[in-house]
C-alpha cells in the first residue's frame, strides 16, 4: 500500500522536516495546528492544514480522534506522528490502523512491549543484548535472593526524563530511595513500579539507530552519543561516539539488531545504552519513534530516515542491507532551546523578534527549525527552537564548524542557550571527547560564557553605537544633511553610555567626519574613545584623559548592520535596534536596546538613559532603570553598606536580566521598588548615599 | 523617478594641483588656524581657576549644558562665537548662543558662562544677545535660555545699562509673536536679570541652585535693613511654591534640561516655510577645496563660479543673464535641497551689474526664493564714464531692491566687501538673516591702501591750498600708520568681534552652515516682496 497523502500529527521543526522528505517523494502533506500555531512555520510547510483548536497539547496535538478525523476528511492515507505527543501511544497507533490508515511507526504491540522498561529489559536479556543485570522490586522490596551492588540506580519502569530515578551509594539508602522513586513515578506516570540496576560512574549515553521492515529485515545505522544532557534532556548529540571502543561499538550495534529481530521490529527505533568509563554496558530502553537527534545519523550515513520510515510503513522492503551502511566522517547536533542555562535552564517564552542561524552565508550546517522571525515560544510546547547539525571529516572540525555557525547566529526576543553551546564546542574536555553524562555538572563555566572579548567586543559595541547614530541622523527632519554631531566650536564629542546585561557601563565618546571618496560619495570616519571621560575631582579639576583614540571607518552602512573598520581591522556587525517606548530615542528618554552580532558572537546592549525621571522630591544619587521592565530580585535593603560594582537589584526586560550595580561605595538610603514591581526607564531604582567624600 | 533639477553643472577650471592654488591654500589655512586658536580659547576664557571652581560646585559648563540639551548626534551652530574680539570685552563675551535641535525643533539657544565674571553682562554680550533675539524673531525660532548671571558687569554699566533693558522687551515681544521662550535658572538671576525668567513663557528653576531677586541679600540689608537668606528671598523652592515665578522645579541641572525638552515637545512646533524641495546631492567638486578657492589676499581676483561649483547641490547652477553685467554673477541653484538665488561678485559693480542685480532680486521675490549674496566686491565703479552712465541711478535700483526685498537674505563673505558694494550686496545694515565670513574676509569703506592713498591726496591738496610744503617723511609715516590701522580694522576677526557678522566659518563648512541657516529661515514664512520704493529709471 503506497502513501500518497501523509498527515503529520505534530508541530515545530519535526513537522517541517517530515514534510520536506514527503514532498521530495511526491507525497502531499496534511498538517494540523493548535490555535496559537495558526501561522506557524510548520503550517506553511504543508499542503493542507487542519485546525485542531485549543492551545495546550491536550486540547490540540494530543487529540487522537480529531487527528484521525482530519486525516480521513482530507483524504490522507497515512499518519506520521513525529516525536513526542502521540508518537509512542499504542492506543493511538491502533486507532490509526483501525481507521484504515497507515501508521508510520512500529506496531502497537511493539510500542506497548518496549514502552515498559522492565518488559523491554527482559526482552533485551532474552535476545542476548549486552547489559548489566536488572533487579526487580516487588512491593517496595528487592526480590528474594538478589544482591544489590553499589552504587546502584533505582529507576521507574514507566516514563523517563530522569523522573523516578535515584542513585544509591550504599545499602542504608536503598529503602528510602526505592520509596522516593516509586512515589515520584506514581505521581508522574501513574505507575509506581521501579527496578534497580548498577550505577555506572562517569557513564556515557550511547544509542543505536535500528530499522526493521515488515519482511523481517533489520539493519542498524550506527550509534549516536548523547551524553551531554541537562536534567536528562539531551543538548549535544553526535555520531559516531568518540568514547567507546570498537568492541563495544560492535556489541551495542549487534545487540540492538538482535533485540529488534527478537521482537520483529518494524520501522525506526533507537536502542539506548549507558556505557561506563570501564566500557561496562547497561541497556536502558528502546524508543519506538524517530529521535530528535536523527539528523546526525542521516549526516554520517547519507540516508534520509524519514524516507526509510515511509517506505517501511508502506510495506516496502528496506532498500538497504547492513553492507550498504557506511559511516562517513563525524556529525554533531546541538539543540538550541529557549532556556537560560545561567538561570538553571529557566524556560524563556515570548516572541522571537529575529531568528537567524548560520550567519548570512551558508556555513555548511543543517538547521532544522519550526520557527522564524515573529514566532511565539509558549510554555505549552517544548522549548526546542532549532537543531543545528554540522558534518565534517573529523569530530574537531565538525565542532569548529558548528561553533562558528552558532557564533554568527542571532535569536532575539527570547533567551537561548546558544552561548553555552558555543562554549561547550570549544571546551577542552569536550574536544578531547571526555564527555560523561555529568559533563555539564562538571563544567559549570560553560553555563555562563562571557561571549566575544577584546577587539571583537569593541566592534560589537561600536556597531551598536553607529547603528543608533545612523538611525538618529536619518530621523533628523530639520538638518539631516549636517555631519553627525557637527560643531563650529567643539568642546566634547558625542557621548553615550551603554549597559551590558551584567550591569557593566560602557562609555563611548566619538566625533565623526565625512571623507569624500573619489567617486564623490561620502564615507564616514570617526574617532572613538572608550572608557569613562574625565570627571571633575573634588576640586573641580578634570582628571587626565587616559583613553586612546580608536580610528574608525564605516565602510558599509545598512539598515541592519555596519561594516566597521577599527584601527585597520574590519568587522561586519549586524544590528537590530529595539525601541522600548513610543517615539524615537532622540526624545532623550526613550530606552533602546541593540542586539549586535558578528562572526565572533552576539552581544545585547542597552543605551543608558540620558535623563532620570525622578520627581522633584527624589533625593540622592543611585542607579536608574535602563529600560521598562519588572524587578525580579532585590539584593539590598535600606541602611546596607554596598561596595562598588555590587549587584543591588535585577530587572527583567525583554526576556533578559539586567543587573543593576552600585557605582562606587555607598549606603543604601532607600530601595524604591520591590520584587514584582513594574519599573520604567529612567526611574531611580535604589537611592544611594555616597557620603561626603570631601 | 526622474528628478527635474535646477540648472546645469558648472565646469570649474580651478587647477587644485597648481602651485598658485597650493600656495593660496596654505595662506588660507594659516588664516583659519588663527581663527581656530581664538575659538579654542573661548570655553575657558574666564580662566581655568573659575572653570574648576564651577565644576567643583557640581555644575556643568554652559556648552556642556547645551550638549545635554540638544538631540544626540544633531549639529549645533554657535553664533558669534568670537564676539568681543579686539574689544574691551573677552573673546566670546561670556555667553554662548546658537541654533540647535531640541526634540526635532530648531531652537535658538542661549546660555551664560558663569565662569567669566559670574556670567555678568557686558556691552558686547548685550549686542550678542540682541542679535540672538533678532535671529529668533526674524526666523521664528523658539528660544531656550540657560541662565546663570550675576546681572550687569557693574564697572561697565555706563555702556550697558540703558540699552540692556531692551532684552526684556525682546522676550515679551517674541511671546506676543507666538514665539515661545523657555528659561532655565541654573544659578542666580539677579536684578534686571530676574526679568529674563520674568519675561519668559516658561521657567524652570533648579532646586537649591536657581535664584531670582531684584536685590540680593546685601542690597536688601542696605535698602530696607532686612536680614534674609537667599533661599527665602528668591530660591527655586520659594519661586515654585510661593511667588509663582518658577513654573517647574527641577531636581538638578539635567532634570531642568529634561523638563525643558518636555516643554518643547508640547509646543508641537511646525515650520511655516516650504523647506527643502530640491535633491541634496553633493557637489561634483569637493567642498573641502573651498578653503583654497577664494584668494587669501583679497586683491587677487578669483572666479566666484569656482566657489559655486563647490557650494551648490550637484554643482548645478542656472545662470541668469550670463552675457550681461558679467561682474555680478546671478542665478539659481540649491544648497542641501533649499532653493536659493545667488548673487556673487566677479569684480566691481557697473551700471549693468547693478540693474541686473535689481532685476534678479525682484524675480526671486516673485518666486519666494531666498537670496545668498557672496561678497567679493571692492565697490561700485567710479569715474566720469560711470557717473555719466548713471551708476548712482542704477546703484539706487540695487539698493532699493535689497532694502525692500522680503525673502530671507544671506551674506557669505568669501572675499572683500568694500564701500557701497557692501550696501548693494545687502550688507549688515540691510538686515540679512545671517552673515557668515571666511577667514580671508575684509570689510571697510574701501581698501586700506586706497583709503590711505585718498587721505594722502586730501592732505596734499590741503597743504597746497594753504600753500604749505608737504613734510614727505611725516606724510609717509602718517599714510603708513593709517593703512595699518585700516588693515587691522578690516579683518574678519575685527568684524566678527563687533558683531558685523554671525561668525567666521571654515570655508569647507559653508554648505553645512548655509544649510542650517536656510533651514532655520524656513521656520518662518518665506515670502517675497510686492512693493518697493520708487524706481529711478
Amino acid at each position: 500500500m503506497s502513501i500518497s497523502r501523509l498527515l503529520i500529527a505534530n508541530r515545530g521543526e519535526i513537522a517541517v522536516r517530515i514534510a520536506r522528505t514527503a514532498h521530495r517523494l511526491g507525497i502531499s502533506t496534511v498538517g494540523v495546528y493548535s490555535e496559537p500555531d495558526a501561522n506557524a512555520l510548520h503550517v506553511d510547510s504543508v499542503d493542507v492544514a487542519i485546525a485542531l483548536g485549543g492551545a495546550t497539547p491536550a486540547e490540540s496535538y494530543l487529540r487522537g480522534d480529531a487527528i484521525i478525523e482530519a486525516a480521513l476528511a482530507t483524504g490522507a492515507d497515512a499518519i506520521h506522528p513525529g516525536y513526542g505527543f502521540l508518537a509512542e501511544n499504542a492506543a493511538f497507533a491502533q486507532a490509526v490502523i483501525d481507521a484504515g490508515l497507515v501508521w508510520v511507526g512500529p506496531t502497537p504491540e511493539q510500542v506497548t512491549l518496549l514502552g515498559d522498561k522492565v518488559a523491554a529489559k527482559r526482552a533485551a536479556l532474552d535476545a542476548g543484548v549486552p547489559t548489566t543485570s536488572m533487579i526487580e522490586v516487588v512491593d517496595g522490596r528487592v526480590a528474594e535472593g538478589e544482591t544489590v551492588d553499589y552504587p546502584a540506580l533505582v529507576k521507574a519502569a514507566a516514563g523517563g526524563g530522569g523522573r523516578g530515578m535515584r542513585v544509591v551509594r550504599n545499602a542504608d539508602e536503598l529503602d528510602d530511595a526505592v520509596a522516593a522513586a516509586s512515589r515520584e513515578a506514581l505521581a508522574a506516570f501513574g505507575d509506581g513500579s521501579v527496578f534497580i540496576e548498577p550505577f555506572l560512574e562517569r557513564g556515557r549515553h550511547v544509542e543505536v539507530q535500528v530499522f526493521g521492515d515488515h519482511h523481517g529485515n533489520v539493519v542498524h545505522l550506527g550509534e549516536r552519543e548523547c551524553s551531554i544532557q541537562r536534567r536528562n534532556q539531551k543538548v549535544v548529540e553526535e555520531s559516531p561516539s568518540a568514547g567507546i571502543t570498537r568492541e563495544v561499538r560492535s556489541a551495542l550495534c549487534d545487540g540492538a539488531v538482535a533485540l529488534a529481530r527478537h521482537v520483529g521490529y518494524e520501522g525506526a527505533g533507537t536502542v539506548e545504552f549507558m556505557v561506563g568509563a570501564d566500557q561496562t554496558i547497561t541497556f536502558l530502553e528502546v524508543n519506538t519513534r524517530l529521535q530528535v537527534e536523527h539528523p546526525v545519523t542521516e549526516a554520517v550515513t547519507g540516508l534520509d530516515l524519514v524516507e526509510l520510515q515511509l517506505r517501511v510503513a508502506a510495506g516496502e522492503v528496506l532498500p538497504i542491507t547492513q553492507a550498504d551502511v557506511t559511516i562517513t566522517g563525524h556529525a554533531i547536533e546541538v539543540r538550541v532551546v529557549a532556556e537560560d542555562p545561567a538561570a538553571g535552564w529557566m524556560p524563556s517564552t515570548g516572541r522571537i523578534d529575529r531568528f537567524q542561524v548560520g550567519g548570512d552565508e551558508p556555513d555548511g550546517v543543517r538547521v532544522d527549525t519550526g520557527v522564524r522571525d515573529g514566532a511565539e515560544i509558549s510554555s505549552d510546547y517544548d522549548s526546542l527552537v532549532a537543531k543545528v547539525i554540522a558534518h565534517a571529516p573529523t569530530r574537531v572540525e565538525a565542532a569548529r564548524q558548528l561553533a562558528r555557525a552558532l557564533r554568527g547566529s542571532q535569536i532575539t526576543g527570547i533567551r537561548t542557550n546558544v552561548d553555552t553551546l558555543v562554549a561547550i564546542l570549544g571546551e577542552t574536555d569536550y574536544l578531547a571527547a571526555d564527555t560523561p553524562t555529568a559533563y555539564l555538572d562538571e563544567h559549570p563555566d560553560v553555563l555562563s560564557p562571557i561571549g566575544p572579548a577584546g577587539d571583537d567586543r569593541v566592534a560589537l559595541l561600536l556597531g551598536a553605537v553607529f547603528a543608533l547614530e545612523a538611525e538618529r541622523r536619518s530621523a533628523d527632519r530639520a538638518t539631516p544633511f549636517a555631519p553627525s554631531g557637527w560643531r563650529n566650536l567643539r568642546t566634547q564629542g558625542q557621548r553615550q553610555i551603554w549597559l551590558e546585561l551584567t550591569g557593566e557601563h560602557l562609555h563611548v565618546e566619538y566625533t565623526m567626519r565625512p571623507v569624500r571618496l573619489a567617486d564623490g560619495s561620502t564615507q564616514w570616519t570617526a574617532s572613538a574613545w572608550l572608557g569613562p571621560w574625565p570627571d571633575p575631582d573634588d576640586e573641580g579639576v578634570l582628571a587626565a584623559d587616559d583613553r586612546t583614540e580608536r580610528r574608525v571607518r564605516l565602510l558599509d552602512r545598512r539598515v541592519n548592520g555596519v561594516a566597521i573598520e577599527i584601527d585597520g581591522r574590519r568587522c561586519a556587525v549586524s544590528t537590530e535596534i529595539v525601541h522600548h517606548t513610543l517615539g524615537l530615542d532622540d526624545d532623550g528618554v526613550g530606552a533602546v536596546t541593540v542586539h549586535t552580532r558578528s562572526a565572533a558572537g552576539a552581544v545585547t546592549l542597552t543605551r543608558a538613559p540620558r535623563f532620570v525621571l525622578h520627581d522633584a522630591q527624589a533625593e540622592g544619587g543611585g542607579p536608574i532603570c535602563p529600560l521598562p521592565g519588572t524587578v525580579i530580585a532585590v539584593h539590598v535593603g535600606a541602611g546596607d553598606a554596598v561596595t562598588d560594582g555590587q549587584v543591588l537589584m535585577v530587572v527583567e526586560a525583554m526576556k533578559m536580566e539586567h543587573k543593576i550595580l552600585a557605582a562606587g561605595d555607598a549606603t543604601v538610603s532607600e530601595v524604591r521598588f520591590a520584587v514584582g514591581d513594574r519599573v520604567d526607564q529612567g526611574d531611580l531604582l535604589v537611592a544611594l548615599d555616597h557620603g561626603d567624600e570631601a | 523617478m526622474t528628478l527635474v533639477t535646477i540648472g546645469t553643472v558648472i565646469r570649474s577650471r580651478l587647477d587644485t594641483r597648481s602651485v598658485e592654488y597650493q600656495e593660496n591654500l596654505a595662506a588660507m589655512q594659516e588664516l583659519w588656524d588663527g581663527v581656530a586658536a581664538e575659538l579654542a580659547s573661548v570655553p575657558t576664557i574666564g580662566g581655568q581657576r573659575y572653570v574648576d571652581r564651577h565644576r567643583k560646585r557640581g555644575k556643568m559648563l554652559v556648552r556642556e549644558r547645551i550638549e545635554a540639551l540638544i538631540d544626540p548626534d544633531t549639529p549645533f551652530l554657535e553664533l558669534s562665537p568670537l564676539a568681543g574680539w579686539g574689544t574691551q570685552d573677552p573673546v566670546g563675551v561670556g555667553s554662548c548662543t546658537g541654533i540647535g535641535i531640541v526634540e526635532g525643533v530648531e531652537c535658538a539657544i542661549s546660555g551664560s558662562d558663569m565662569t567669566y565674571r559670574g556670567g555678568s553682562g557686558n556691552p558686547t554680550s548685550w549686542k550678542k544677545g540682541s542679535r540672538f533675539h533678532e535671529i529668533a524673531r526674524e526666523n521664528r525660532l523658539p528660544v531656550i535660555v540657560l541662565n546663570e548671571s550675576a546681572g550687569a558687569d557693574l564697572p561697565r554699566q555706563a555702556d550697558l545699562f540703558i540699552q540692556g533693558g531692551g532684552s526684556f522687551k525682546d522676550l515679551t515681544q517674541l511671546s506676543k509673536l507666538g514665539i515661545p521662550s523657555i528659561t532655565m535658572a541654573f544659578g542666580p538671576n539677579t536684578a534686571g536679570g530676574a526679568y529674563t525668567p520674568g519675561m519668559s513663557d516658561y521657567t524652570v528653576f533648579v532646586k537649591e541652585r536657581g535664584t531670582a531677586y531684584l536685590g540680593g541679600p546685601p542690597l536688601v540689608k542696605m535698602a530696607i535693613d532686612e536680614i534674609v537668606d537667599e533661599e527665602t528671598l528668591g530660591g527655586a523652592e520659594m519661586h515654585s511654591r510661593t511667588s509663582g515665578l518658577s513654573d517647574y522645579l527641577a531636581v538638578d541641572e539635567l532634570d531642568a534640561i529634561r523638563i525643558t525638552r518636555g516643554i518643547v515637545r508640547h509646543l508641537r512646533w511646525t515650520k511655516l516655510g516650504p523647506g527643502a524641495t530640491e535633491p541634496d546631492d553633493p557637489p561634483l567638486y569637493d567642498p573641502a577645496e573651498l578653503l583654497g578657492c577664494a584668494s587669501a589676499d583679497v586683491r587677487i581676483p578669483f572666479d566666484i563660479r569656482d566657489v559655486l561649483a563647490r557650494l551648490l547641490d550637484g554643482s548645478r547652477f542656472e545662470e541668469f543673464k550670463p552675457l550681461y553685467g558679467d561682474k555680478l554673477v546671478c542665478g539659481w541653484g540649491s544648497i542641501h535641497g533649499f532653493p536659493v538665488g545667488i548673487l556673487g561678485n566677479n569684480g566691481i559693480l557697473f551700471s549693468e551689474e547693478a540693474s541686473k542685480g535689481a532685476q534678479f532680486i525682484q524675480l526671486c521675490n516673485k518666486r519666494d526664493i531666498p537670496l545668498a549674496f557672496l561678497h567679493n566686491i571692492t565697490g561700485f565703479m567710479v569715474g566720469s564714464k560711470a557717473e555719466q552712465g548713471g551708476i548712482i541711478r542704477n546703484g539706487a535700483k540695487l539698493i532699493n531692491a535689497v532694502s525692500n526685498s522680503t525673502v530671507p537674505h544671506f551674506n557669505l563673505m568669501v572675499g572683500a566687501s568694500y564701500g557701497a558694494g557692501n550696501y548693494g550686496m545687502a550688507g549688515k545694515a540691510y538686515n540679512p538673516r545671517f552673515i557668515f565670513s571666511w577667514p580671508n574676509h575684509r570689510v571697510a569703506v574701501m581698501g586700506p591702501k586706497q583709503l590711505a592713498g585718498v587721505m594722502e591726496i586730501v592732505a596734499r591738496n590741503a597743504a597746497a591750498g594753504r600753500g604749505m610744503e608737504v613734510d614727505e617723511e611725516a606724510l609717509a609715516a602718517q599714510t603708513a600708520d593709517l593703512e595699518a590701522q585700516i588693515e587691522h580694522e578690516s579683518t574678519a576677526l575685527y568684524s566678527t568681534g563687533r558683531l558685523w557678522d554671525d561668525g567666521i566659518i571654515h570655508p569647507a563648512d559653508s554648505r553645512t552652515v548655509m544649510g542650517m541657516a536656510l533651514s532655520a529661515v524656513h521656520s518662518n514664512v518665506v515670502q517675497g516682496a510686492t512693493e518697493y520704493g520708487v524706481w529711478r529709471h
